[in-house]
């Protein structure tokens, strides 16, 4: 595999964390939340990997989602 | 004098141009938005990163007072007395080698202060160690450099103010 | 010396292109022919008006006095394409005398996808902080300039990351503002155990500080905190915290003191005064740092 650059390196740590913070979600609903960051990622990959200011932009949106979504208080999502 | 160029978009073009080819300074917009134009971005901005959740502060850094309270006040002394040192030779007329020495050794300090201020505003060891390393090393061998050199004007020829006052006679 | 800005602000707006140098605010100029100033996001490949639609007054008046504004528009639901200026055409007739009533009117009668912060619209709530033709102020306080001939330009809050249009992402500047502790510090209680009490000389300490409305005009017009805003404070921050180092009711000041002493928070400061010259509000957070610096240095 090539060696990734740094931006795209930060994708796909954002990516792990979503998928680490989906294990503290209860187990039932775990699913819905895997396939929401699933279907958030699939959604801009085809976004050029040029596009610098693109991904940073969607990276700033992911981190701030994450952080709402890992809040205790959210138990499910559609 | 700078002031004055800041307020007036055509001095100030004119004290670009001094640092551009004549012809280049046809292009009013860009010599206008010397700061502020694209072309010219000095730090392009990196992506956001924020160190915690939304609501933490941001992080306080270490108390140092001999980078922050101390240097600064030593900076404003330097820069005070160097008003004073520069007059008084011409004032009184006279040529200790003492005083020669005090006010080349406090430009020296002085120069080196203010280079300094610049490498830290615009290499930040957060974005370009490796080069703010560098330049600093520089800045020192620079500085050094320029001490040595006075020195040996000092001892070894008549002096700055000397030498200034030759200049001026000339 | 607020009169005499507002006075000078009037005078600015109302006769942009006969103002003696001395009363012209330019600072990080954006003018008619550059592009807009380092936006942190995607500025340099801004699609300029030129390209994109024109956006007509729907109707006009008798006598219209037809004004073009310049607008900034970017929107996040489409990340990959670039921004772009979108002009607007108003009958100045139809419209308030402020620049925040302009983009108002645009969002109800022409646009209604511009997005912008506005709450107070008096200056009293910092929201609609923008840059107008290479001013940041707020745009609640900004008049338009009755020049019909010249278009207005309106950017968001320069080096600053864009949530959409003229949204500026501004967490980074309240995280700041949190770290300095903008609260007041104090164990002792008062012999009585009632109010903690000032002197008049000591609450007129404050005067000039606690007016600040916390819009970031200053400190993202600040080239300092453009180029360092990670560990520099910024001068509205600084402000705030001069504020609480002023209070004399305040018993923390050795801490809040150790807290700045370091090479970045405040010593980034170099005397720009871009900060003091944009505050919509009056205000000379450039003074507030000297202060800091003083107290900094006389301890």
């Amino acid at each position: 595999m090539a060696r990734l650059s740094g931006l795209q390196r930060e994708v796909l740590s954002l990516y792990r964390r979503c998928l680490r913070e989906t294990r503290k979600k209860p187990l039932e609903t775990r699913g819905n939340f895997m396939a929401y960051t699933r279907v958030e990622f699939r959604k801009h990959a085809t976004v050029s990997k040029k596009d610098f200011n693109a991904i940073e932009f969607l990276l700033r949106k992911g981190q701030r989602q994450l952080e709402m979504y890992s809040s205790p208080g959210i138990r499910n999502i559609r | 004098m700078a002031s004055i160029a800041r307020q007036n978009p055509l001095l100030r073009q004119s004290c670009l141009s001094a640092f551009r080819a004549p012809w280049a300074t046809k292009n009013v917009a860009q010599a206008v938005a010397f700061h502020a134009s694209a072309k010219k971005q000095i730090l392009p901005p990196l992506p956001q990163s924020i160190q915690g959740t939304m609501n933490d502060p941001a992080p306080i850094p270490e108390t140092h007072p001999t980078e922050g309270s101390y240097h600064w006040t030593f900076e404003r002394i330097v820069c005070a007395s160097l008003v004073p040192l520069c007059i008084a030779p011409f004032a009184a007329g006279s040529m200790s080698p003492v005083m020669d020495a005090i006010i080349c050794s406090s430009i020296v300090v002085h120069s080196h202060i203010g280079f300094h201020a610049s490498i830290t505003d615009y290499f930040p060891t957060r974005r370009v160690p490796k080069t703010h390393t560098f330049m600093n090393w520089l800045l020192r061998a620079f500085t050094l450099g320029t001490a040595v050199g006075l020195y040996e004007f000092e001892t070894n020829d008549v002096g700055v103010t000397e030498a200034l006052r030759r200049v001026w006679k000339a | 010396m607020s009169a005499l800005r507002s006075t000078t602000r009037l005078f600015a707006s109302s006769k942009p292109l006969f103002r003696p140098a001395v009363f012209a605010r330019s600072y990080a100029t954006v003018d008619a022919l550059s592009q807009v100033s380092a936006t942190g996001h995607t500025s340099n490949k801004t699609i300029q008006e030129s390209k994109t639609l024109n956006v007509q007054e729907p109707n006009p008046s008798e006598q219209p006095k037809i004004k073009t504004f310049q607008v900034y528009r970017w929107n996040p639901d489409q990340p990959t394409e670039k921004p772009k200026m979108q002009s607007y055409t108003l009958d100045l007739n139809k419209t308030g005398p402020m620049m925040l009533d302009a983009l108002i009117r645009i969002k109800n009668e022409m646009d209604p996808t511009l997005t912008f912060r506005r709450s107070c619209r008096e200056g009293i709530c910092g929201s609609c902080a923008m840059n107008i033709d290479g001013v940041n102020t707020l745009a609640c306080l900004c008049r338009i300039p009755t020049d019909t001939a010249k278009e207005s330009r309106i950017y968001p809050l320069p080096h600053t990351y864009v949530v959409k249009d003229l949204v500026p992402d501004l967490t980074y500047f309240y995280k700041q503002y949190k770290s300095i502790k903008p609260y007041l510090q104090r164990d002792t209680k008062t012999e009585d155990g009632l109010e903690y009490r000032q002197s008049p000389e000591e609450r007129k300490k404050l005067d000039g500080l606690y007016e600040c409305i916390l819009c970031a005009c200053c400190s993202t017009s600040c080239p300092s905190y453009w180029w360092n805003s990670e560990e520099y404070l910024g001068p509205a921050i600084l402000l705030q915290s001069y504020r609480w180092l002023a209070d004399s009711r305040d018993e923390k000041t050795a801490e809040r003191k150790a807290a700045l002493d370091n090479s970045m928070s405040v010593y980034r400061c170099h005397t720009i005064l871009n900060c003091s010259r944009t505050c919509p509000k009056g205000l000379n957070p450039a003074r507030a740092i000297a202060e800091i610096k003083k107290m900094m240095a006389s301890n």
